[in-house]
């Protein structure tokens, strides 16, 4: 049979426009179902496809400056815990030094009791006392033999403490103590035995006043917390402008 | 005819398998330029019924229909104007006149009558 030119141009024609046709069905079927538009809106599409890119930039740049922002704020953060472990650890300290911790270590005990001597007729009994001022006496030589904490009688001896008497009493801190004396001090007990029985000292005095007094070093004594407190109605910290 | 047919619905299967896509730029220009192509197979068929088929004519057509189509529409594009719409409604007047005629010869091919006369639809 012969092939005629009709055929020929037909078919040519027939094959490229089925198959361009069938490509472009595709390629708008795909849109629709990708972007739920259909071509003829994809300028449209585009221009808030750009829009979305500049505000995801913009987005992105945000939130690059709030993780810089939470970095610094952390190292805020970290400065300021520093900070307050600092001021913990300071105001454990003061706490300790100012006696409103129990604390232990090496030291010295030291008892004194009212004298054994029996009296003369006509003697004055307070001879044979102890005396607040006697267990003052042994408190500073302590302190002043470099002891760091004291205690009577389980009484911790802070700032504040002032002991005295009322009548055959002897008060510190405002409680009562009653014979024997156990005076309780930390620190080296070498020093504080040298500084407690120092010759012409106040425990020499007392036991030339045949007053029964002992003095012995701990390997580790306990003092208790100073459980008082402290009141400053009146006096008030002096601004040194700092 | 049974030839261009076939070819037709071979063109088609080609695309639907190939996993060529159109470009999302030139799908505007491609949905013109299929336009064309379809007015122009329509063209010539209706020719071939009508026994005045020139190859040149038809080959020419399709080409310079197809690039002219696609061109008007980037025309249209650069100056933002919708100048696509006018080859849309031209190709498709052509489209509809063709199948017309197309249909006119087949109904005179099949009952052998004479064609009618021009005018209707």
């Amino acid at each position: 049979m012969m092939v005629r030119s009709w055929q020929i141009g037909l078919t040519a024609v027939a094959v490229v426009g089925g198959f361009v046709l069938a490509v472009q069905v595709r390629t708008e079927h795909l849109i629709e179902t990708n972007l739920q538009v259909t071509s003829g809106r994809l300028g449209e599409v585009a221009y808030h496809y750009r829009q979305a890119e500049q505000r995801q930039a913009a987005l992105r740049d945000r939130l690059a400056e709030l993780r810089g922002q939470i970095a610094d704020e952390e190292q805020q953060a970290a400065a300021g815990r520093e900070a307050t472990a600092a001021l913990a650890a300071s105001l454990s300290e003061m706490r300790t030094v100012a006696g409103l911790t129990p604390v232990h270590g090496p030291g010295v005990l030291v008892v004194i009791s009212d004298s054994t001597r029996p009296l003369k007729p006509g003697e004055d009994p307070n001879l044979v006392l102890v005396h607040y001022s006697d267990v003052h006496a042994v408190v500073a030589v302590l302190f002043a033999g470099g002891a760091e904490a004291v205690a009577v009688n389980g009484e911790r001896i802070v700032g504040t403490t002032g002991i005295s008497c009322v009548g055959t009493t002897i008060l510190a801190n405002a409680r009562r103590l009653a014979p024997p004396y156990q005076i309780e001090a930390i620190g080296n007990p070498h020093t504080l035995q040298a500084a407690a029985t120092a010759r012409g000292g106040i425990l020499d005095e007392l036991r030339a006043f045949d007053f029964p007094v002992t003095v012995a070093a701990q390997s580790d004594v306990q003092l208790p917390a100073y459980s008082g407190t402290f009141v400053h109605r009146f006096a008030m910290p002096l601004d040194t402008g700092r | 005819m049974l030839v261009p047919i076939l070819g037709l619905l071979a063109g088609l299967a080609l695309g639907l398998l190939v996993s060529f896509q159109v470009p999302l730029t030139y799908v505007k220009y491609s949905a013109i330029a299929i336009l064309a192509a379809v007015d122009t197979l329509l063209g010539g068929v209706r020719a071939q019924f009508e026994g005045r088929f020139d190859l040149r004519v038809f080959l020419s057509g399709f080409a310079v229909n197809t690039v002219f189509a696609a061109g008007l529409t980037a025309l249209g594009d650069l100056l933002g104007l919708d100048i696509y719409l006018g080859a849309v409604v031209a190709f498709s007047i052509r489209i509809f006149n063709n199948i017309g005629f197309i249909r006119r010869d087949l109904i005179s091919l099949v009952w052998k009558t004479a064609p009618l006369e021009a005018g209707e639809t």
